[in-house]
């Protein structure tokens, strides 16, 4: 045939175009193409034979193929049409994406085949990427929060002096009025207001602002108009609320007609003119306000004092001492915040030259949004790093477990990985093909871990924590953020625990790996000591955790079983916010003593008193102190919410409370008296001291009779008539503090909490309480009437929160650990049956191999052990602040932690190793 | 056989029978493409023309059926070629199919009453 123009390369092209559409493998279709350039060919040369001349020839072979597409119409219902190209990994190609792809449906196809270590795998992973997703929701929630409002690169809070401090109103006026800086300059104050609403009272956080406070932030209204500078024209002129989203949705119950509704603020009729949009929750982050009223109201909404009576001056716009509101400003394009403070720090300084002789200038301070409360963040911080730092560790673990997996796997594989590799596949290939399949595995992993995470943010939200339990009011949401987090961490994942045992599958000794001998001993051996290694980091990891997850345990439990010095099981507790209601020290007086009168005669109540720090809710009052006839400084008044005092010799916890109240709490009288009638504001001042005042002031030395003062030596000086037992004053966590009480009668306050006793259980008097304070006051809210055992539940609900966390990711922690070690002795297991078979053969008894493979294993579980606890016991070390009665350095901890570990340890050995015990030396033998 | 109209010989036989027609051919021996499509036309004296478009899909679909098996044979000095040959399952086919078309025939003949030639 070579002198005629047609061969088989001049059919391809005719037959190639005939079935492209067919999309047979490249295979296929060149054997197919072979095949009929043959036919045709056998036809054209019988036609020529018959004297046709060539291009005739050619055309009438052609016609065999009838239409252009009769062939692919009679081939498409074959299976070998549309068929996916042929997977051959290890081959080179061009395009990286159809290597990936190539890759990704070969590593689907494999993880199928082993549905019972894929599911492991999944497992394990979907538990360490989950705990650290949910974390990180957390985090995201917190830390990463910002405030949803436009161009938040301008916008600045503006503290005065340094950061977190408060503004008096005319301080802020002059700011306003005289910086050069700022687009906007606007206040808030935090406000707490009696909400009536559709005769039902509660209690509402909110905001008081200035006019100018949504257009500075930037933010538009949901429904309705938000305030503006009209809202600011008259002082006490502007009856108008906003409400925020939240409130509308859970007070209001999302009405339509929401707007022009009218309410009781304090008891004053507001009109609702707005709903703020659902992302905005106020301006600062981690705050919920859901009442926002004009500055204007302030006189009504905004009491100068917590114990503010109806008699005193309510105005606060014109008082140029009481500090009290936040500021947020909208810096003018190009200005930066140094250049606002050099700015503002002049105009502050002469402010306080109005003041008064005393004033200074303190400064100001501007911070952008975005660095919000640094004192916050520091221990949102702090917290993120610990439980972020667990939850990495149990990630590890688990990333050490499936590397683990692999490795025993990859010998299973080595003679696949051999064969490719001898075909041509260059290693890098093979490791890329590998290295995908971890990573499949992890998203996968990572995508039932999100489903957990997110299964964990409904059961918060559907048990959300005590209210005042947290620092912060959070939401948790599984946002664009915590998912592109899971899936980042996914890969990372999958690279982590991949890249090792991919590296030493792509790098076998060929040879072995192609003879059907499946060991290499020395190969193995550097395996197994890897695997090895392996197990030793999870094990010094777990016990990492353990440490930690033991010590705050203990320290719950410590806490536990702290006596808060009153009758946790029998007390109520119902704050009164009088305050609120702006009234004179006259009615509060009679409020009181009626409402003292009205729950003594509860069924079931048998004391009943009153008190200005409510008990072990993390508020307190600190005052100056000074003995009479003892040395001491000119202290002066101080006011906290920090907590008790308990070191200081001259400041003291105090508390207002009525007579009765040592009785109604179950404090004992240790001497002297309690308060009485005969203690009246005209009677000689009179005030009790716990143990521990008297301890630390009086020695052995009888306290009764002494004076004090809160001043100074200026005095007043109060007369001690009493001594009562230790208690606890605002934390179950503090130790030792000193207290002074002083009778309602001479020293008068509002806002005061009623306590009372029962001689039944308590929750029984808690509907008939709240019916005789709403019989008394319809204005007054009771929201928050709770049985002092709550309280204390409530003080707790962080540390068992922290602890039952902590305590949830050892435990996860050291249950992978255990699969780790199981896996990998049951690996080493079967690659020593042979030993195990002449072992036997030469008169090895069972114990003797049990003991040898249970040695091996513990071996490495203790060298696992003393690093962990040494790592252990120098992390612990930053727990102290976390930990309640119980030192970072607990014997008790580090011995049950090691215990615990060792005791699940020795189990997950105890199964292999009765395996070997049952090795048949014949089989054992024969084997290979 | 004299009047039988190409067409309609082509289109309603060929459907029905085409599968025991190619069977048949390679019942003997392994047969390459050409040398089947050849036979067919020269055993039905030129009535039966298999084109290369209908030809090779029903070889490639018998052969997914498991009916046939196509091997490419080398010989020396000629190009490879491929050859197919009646697996097991084929035979078995093949037999139930000659009874089926066997009795077809014989019924056609006593209703038609076309004698056979």
């Amino acid at each position: 045939m070579p002198d005629h123009p047609t061969s088989p390369a001049s059919w391809a092209a005719d037959l190639r175009a005939r079935l492209a559409s067919l999309r047979l493998s490249p295979a296929r279709e060149a054997e197919i193409i072979e095949e009929l350039s043959q036919h045709l060919d056998a036809r054209y040369e019988e036609l020529i034979a018959t004297g046709v001349a060539h291009d005739e020839a050619r055309r009438l072979a052609l016609e065999e193929l009838r239409e252009p597409d009769t062939l692919a119409h009679s081939m498409r219902p074959l299976r070998q049409a549309n068929v996916p190209p042929p997977i051959t990994p290890g081959m080179r190609r061009r395009f990286a994406f159809a290597d990936l792809w190539q890759d990704v449906r070969y590593a689907a196809r494999v993880l199928r085949k082993q549905p019972g270590f894929t599911a492991a795998a999944v497992i394990t992973l979907a538990l360490g990427i989950g705990a650290n997703t949910a974390i990180f929701s957390l985090i995201n929630a917190t830390l990463l929060q910002r405030l949803p409002v436009a161009n938040r690169d301008r916008l600045v809070y503006v503290w005065r002096g340094n950061v977190g401090g408060v503004f008096p109103y005319p301080l802020y006026a002059s700011l306003r009025d005289n910086n050069r800086v700022f687009d906007g300059f606007a206040v808030w104050g935090g406000i707490t207001a009696s909400l009536n609403a559709d005769n039902v009272t509660d209690l509402v956080q909110g905001v008081i602002v200035t006019g100018n406070f949504f257009e500075t932030l930037g933010v538009r209204p949901e429904r309705g108009r938000l305030l503006s500078r009209e809202d600011e024209a008259t002082v006490g002129g502007h009856p108008v609320a906003v409400i925020s989203h939240g409130l509308w949705q859970t007070r209001f119950a999302a009405q339509p007609d929401i707007i022009g509704h009218d309410i009781l603020l304090n008891g004053h009729s507001f009109t609702i003119v707005g709903v703020t949009p659902p992302e905005f929750r106020g301006p600062q982050v981690g705050g919920q306000p859901g009442l926002y009223v004009p500055m204007m109201m302030q006189a009504i909404m905004r009491p100068p004092r917590a114990a503010y009576s109806g008699e005193m001056n309510p105005d606060l716009l014109n008082n140029k001492t009481n500090s009290w509101l936040f500021g947020v400003a909208r810096l003018k394009p190009g200005i930066t915040p140094e250049q606002a403070r050099a700015d503002l720090i002049p105009i502050e300084a002469t402010y306080a030259t109005t003041v008064g002789p005393g004033a200074r200038a303190t400064g100001v301070a501007v911070l952008p949004v975005d660095e919000g409360n640094p004192a916050q963040r520091q221990r949102m911080r702090m917290v993120a790093l610990l439980l972020g730092g667990v939850v990495s560790a149990v990630l590890l673990i688990a990333c050490a477990n499936i590397a683990n997996m692999l490795l025993a796997r990859a010998t299973a594989r080595r003679r696949e990985l051999a064969v490719r590799l001898a075909l041509g596949a260059s290693a890098g290939r093979l490791f890329r093909q590998l290295l995908t399949e971890s990573v499949l595995l992890s998203l996968v992993g990572g995508l039932l871990g999100l489903g957990l995470a997110w299964a964990m943010a409904r059961a918060v939200a559907a048990a959300p924590p005590p209210r005042g339990a947290l620092p912060l009011a959070v939401e948790f949401a599984i946002d664009g953020r915590v998912l592109m987090f899971s899936f980042a961490l996914s890969v990372l994942t999958g690279i982590i625990f991949g890249a090792i045992p991919a590296r030493k599958a792509t790098r076998p000794s060929m040879v072995p790996g192609l003879k059907d001998a499946a060991f290499d001993s020395a190969e193995q051996g550097r395996r197994v000591s890897l695997q090895k290694t392996l197990v030793v980091v999870e094990v010094a990891l777990s016990m990492l955790l353990l440490i930690p997850a033991g010590l705050f345990v203990r320290s719950l439990q410590a806490a536990r079983a702290i006596d808060p010095g009153v009758d946790v099981d029998r007390i109520v507790s119902a704050p009164l916010s009088i305050n609120l209601l702006r009234y004179t020290s006259a009615q509060g007086r009679e409020f009181y003593r009626q409402i003292i009168e009205r729950a003594q005669r509860v069924p079931g109540v048998d004391a009943a008193s009153v008190a200005r720090v409510p008990i072990l809710n993390g508020t307190s009052r600190m005052l100056g102190f000074l003995v009479e006839g003892q040395p001491g400084p000119e202290a002066d008044f101080v006011f906290s919410e920090g907590g008790a005092i308990t070191r200081s010799r001259n400041q003291i916890n105090a508390n207002v409370v009525s007579p009765g109240f040592f009785k109604t709490m179950g404090i004992p009288l240790t001497s002297g008296r309690d308060f009485g009638d005969q203690d009246s504001a005209s009677s000689p001042r009179v005030v009790v001291i716990n143990d521990a005042t008297a301890k630390m002031h009086f020695g052995n030395a009888n306290p009764l009779g002494a004076r004090v003062s809160f001043r100074g030596q200026r005095g007043p000086w109060h007369e001690i008539v009493g001594v009562v037992g230790d208690s606890k004053y605002a934390t179950l966590g503090e130790e030792g503090a000193r207290m002074v009480f002083m009778p309602v009668a001479q020293n008068h306050e509002t806002g005061m909490t009623l306590y009372v006793h029962t001689s039944i259980p308590p929750e029984a008097v808690v509907g008939s309480l709240r019916r005789e304070i709403q019989a008394l006051e319809p204005n007054l809210p009771v929201p928050d009437i709770a049985t002092m055992s709550d309280t204390v539940a409530t003080s707790l609900f962080a540390a068992r929160l922290g602890a039952w966390l902590i305590a949830l990711f050892g435990g996860l922690a050291l249950l992978l650990a255990a699969i780790g070690v199981y896996g990998v002795l049951s690996f080493s297991i079967a690659r020593r049956t042979r030993e195990m078979g002449i072992r036997f053969a030469l008169g090895a008894k069972v114990s003797q191999i049990f003991l040898l493979v249970i040695r091996d294993g513990m071996v490495l579980v203790g060298i696992g052990v003393t690093i962990g606890m040494t790592a252990g016991f120098i992390a612990a070390q930053s727990l102290a602040s976390f930990l309640y009665g119980v030192s970072t350095s607990d014997l008790a901890t580090f011995v049950v932690s090691t215990l615990v570990l060792l005791t699940v340890a020795l189990v997950a050995c105890m199964i292999p190793a009765r395996r070997a015990t049952g090795v048949d030396p014949i089989v054992a033998l024969r084997y290979e | 056989m004299t009047a039988i109209d190409r067409r309609m010989l082509d289109r309603e036989l060929k459907k029905g029978s085409a599968e025991l027609i190619i069977l048949s051919i390679v019942e003997p021996r392994p047969r390459h493409g050409y040398e089947i499509s050849k036979l067919i036309e020269a055993q039905s004296s030129g009535q039966l023309k298999f084109h290369v478009a209908s030809l090779y899909p029903l070889l490639y679909r018998l052969e997914e059926r498991g009916w046939l098996h196509g091997k490419w044979v080398e010989k020396p000095g000629q190009r490879r070629r491929r050859f197919y040959s009646l697996t097991a399952e084929g035979r078995r086919v093949l037999a139930r199919q000659r009874d089926t078309w066997k009795a077809f025939v014989d019924a056609m003949r006593l209703i038609t009453g076309v004698d056979h030639a």
